[in-house]
């Protein structure tokens, strides 16, 4: 059952000039990457933009180091790299896809571009890349406390470590992985795939499992800051599966029905199993997402109404989630225990 | 969603110097006053600034679905994808491919992919020919299991721009338009010089509608007798009478998952019994996409017709299938 409570005013309201594709946040920092290239920061307490950065030819994602001083941005014609001090900006138009950056740690971030995944530094300097994948990549995520890289392309994901441009391991499936997600634990790598389904290794031994039957193509899935539980969309309602133990085989996921077409997935930090959703209909839904038994149809412990479709969520703090709509508005909503 | 909210897509095909980028250039050119986007495989020389071009290389992907044919282009899907999140609304689409494409990934890719379906709709595949040079490319000798692309790119074309007229004699043309008519019986044929075409004939005309196919009725069936001798030909049926749902369900499902490599595109309005309505389809390989359509009228006669474009078709076995749907060919079926 769905509780409705007057709803609180949000902490803040901002608006950007765009449609925006990406949230990011990191301490002080909220980056919006807007769909047709400017990157715009506000500040997280207030909202108030204090530095806006242009990459030609759109945005895709966009992604700051975890102690804020630097930025990576991704879009469909190249990369950049922004230092906050001094404001410098390192833009390579590349012509090359580049629909993901993600940082390993302060000094490290991986970055799409096109076939292949570069390493660079905070400045933007090659370190080292992983041999061309089968096709345009589609995401990335660090393994190994940033050791290891799993690059998602069409037929595989395959791993990589510094020390060779060839995979350390490779999980073939073949389709096209669109999205990748890896917990903190490092003892799954789930893909979503365009022929609708999830497909999961285990990484100690490679053994392989597909979830099917989803009725659209898997294009986001999130683990859990515990690592036990994988949100996905691909359907109306989001999915939940428990990786708690042997992982998911043999059993349902829990889901979540609040939205027509799910737009954006963000678990809150924290072990409580709390889920924010967004959908193309403008409302957030926050979840107690691990409640129930297995197989539960889940009802959103609470929800906002937006006026335009949900672009992208982020959590700021525990009790803070960002929400950026498609018409620019970016709203900071304060969110109690649940 | 409806049709008339979706953005219309259309895929331009054709050879190096059949004029394609000529077209393109026109169309992006001409005052129409609408805001369009280009995907293009091929580097022409799109001078727009006006239009928002992007350049894609071709990555066709399978699909897990058990469709053999199945394949889809994961350019496209990633780059239209990425213009629908896009703030400016585009009022067309254009996608150029290469002279060596296959149209089929193009063409499934909107049955495929449910976040481009609900918010674009295949349009129409023009096809451009050099009316000058393209018997050459459609007599060209492919070693076995190649396909002949010029043959494949007519075959499934909603529309063949005959570019060039002006630069082959008039046998050429006539010789031309008639082996087009034998892969693609139903196909408007749009004699043109220096590309110069009326945009309404190959811009918003809903081929790939379901409504369309039946307005376009007249030109459904036109039924060539004197085929060449080519493999890739039309097979136009029709069958007065009723069909029984279930035998038609099972003869089209059988005779697509297993003959679905071959069978370009397809088209049906049909009659089934018991329905007051029209049903109609139409199909890429395996995938079909079918909604009834309007109600019979009073003392029509009802009637089904079905049209196949594909390679190595058997018109008697086709015909064979199709006749022992109808309801009354009951317990014989």
């Amino acid at each position: 059952m769905s509780v409705t409570t007057p709803s609180a005013a949000p902490a803040w309201e901002a608006a950007v000039d765009d449609a925006p594709v990406a949230i990011h946040v990191r301490r002080d920092l909220v980056a919006v990457a807007g769909a047709e290239g400017t990157v715009w920061l506000l500040d997280v307490a207030s909202g108030a933009v204090t530095e806006a950065l242009t990459l030609p030819g759109g945005l895709l994602d966009v992604a700051l180091a975890p102690d804020a001083r630097h930025l990576a941005a991704a879009g469909p014609l190249g990369h950049a790299l922004w230092a906050r001090d001094g404001g410098r900006a390192s833009v390579f138009e590349t012509g090359s896809w580049s629909s993901k950056a993600a940082w390993a740690n302060m000094e490290r971030v991986a970055v799409v571009s096109g076939r292949r995944a570069l390493v660079l530094d905070a400045e933007g300097r090659e370190l080292w890349a992983p041999e061309p994948a089968a096709s345009t990549v589609t995401d990335v995520a660090w393994m190994r406390a940033g050791r290891r890289l799993a690059v998602a392309a069409y037929g595989a994901v395959r791993c990589h470590e510094r020390h060779t441009p060839a995979p350390v391991a490779t999980y073939r499936y073949v389709g096209s992985h669109l999205a990748l997600a890896v917990p903190a634990t490092g003892r799954w790598i789930c893909s979503g795939n365009q022929d609708a389904s999830i497909h999961i290794w285990r990484t100690r031994d490679g053994s392989e499992l597909t979830m099917s039957g989803y009725p659209e193509k898997v294009s986001r899935l999130a683990f859990d800051d515990t690592g036990t539980w994988l949100a996905a969309d691909g359907a109306p309602d989001v999915t939940v599966w428990d990786f708690s133990g042997k992982g998911p085989a043999g059993t349902a996921p829990r889901t979540l029905t609040a939205h027509e077409t799910v737009t954006a997935l963000a678990w809150r930090p924290g072990p409580a199993g709390h889920l924010a959703s967004g959908g193309d209909d403008g409302t957030v839904a926050l979840w107690r997402a691990t409640s129930g038994r297995p197989q539960a149809r889940l009802r959103p412990a609470r929800t906002f109404a937006g006026a335009a479709a949900v672009a992208a969520l982020a959590w700021a703090a525990p009790h803070l989630l960002i929400a950026a709509h498609r018409d620019g508005r970016v709203v900071a909503h304060r969110v109690p225990d649940l | 969603m409806s049709t008339s909210q979706r953005v219309p897509v259309t895929v331009l095909t054709g050879f190096l110097g059949s004029g394609k980028t000529t077209l393109l250039n026109r169309i992006l050119t001409e005052r129409h006053g609408m805001r369009i986007a280009v995907i293009e495989n091929e580097f022409g020389e799109i001078g727009i600034d006006d239009a928002l071009v992007v350049d894609a290389e071709e990555e066709i992907f399978e699909m897990n679905n058990g469709c053999i044919c199945c394949t889809v282009r994961g350019d496209l899907i990633r780059i239209l994808g990425a213009l629908m999140r896009r703030r400016e609304k585009f009022d067309h689409i254009l996608i150029e491919t290469t002279g060596l494409a296959d149209p089929a990934p193009v063409a499934q890719t909107f049955f495929m992919d449910d976040e481009i379906a609900a918010q674009l709709r295949l349009d129409a595949i023009v096809t451009v020919v050099d009316a000058a040079h393209v018997l050459r490319h459609l007599d060209e000798e492919k070693p076995e299991h190649v396909e002949n692309e010029a043959v494949e790119q007519i075959a499934f074309a909603d529309r063949v721009v005959l570019n060039k007229t002006d630069l082959a004699d008039q046998a050429t043309v006539d010789e031309v338009i008639s082996r087009i008519r034998a892969v693609n019986a139903s196909v408007e044929i749009i004699p043109t010089r220096h590309a110069e075409v009326d945009l309404a004939r190959i811009m918003d005309v809903g081929a790939f509608d379901l409504d369309r196919v039946l307005r376009d009725d007249p030109a459904f069936l036109t039924d060539t007798e004197h085929q060449h001798d080519t493999t890739v030909t039309s097979v136009g049926i029709d069958l007065p009478g009723e069909l029984d749902e279930d035998r038609l369900n099972r003869w089209l499902g059988d005779l697509l998952r297993t003959r679905g490599a071959d069978i370009f595109r397809s088209k049906g309005i049909l009659a089934l019994a018991g329905e007051p309505r029209q049903y109609v389809f139409q199909g890429v390989h395996m995938l079909l996409d079918g909604d009834f359509g309007r109600v019979w009228q009073e003392g029509e006669a009802r009637r089904n017709r079905l049209v196949f474009i594909g390679r190595g078709l058997d018109r008697d076995a086709l015909e064979r299938g199709f006749t022992g749907c109808l309801a009354d060919a009951g317990v014989a079926a």
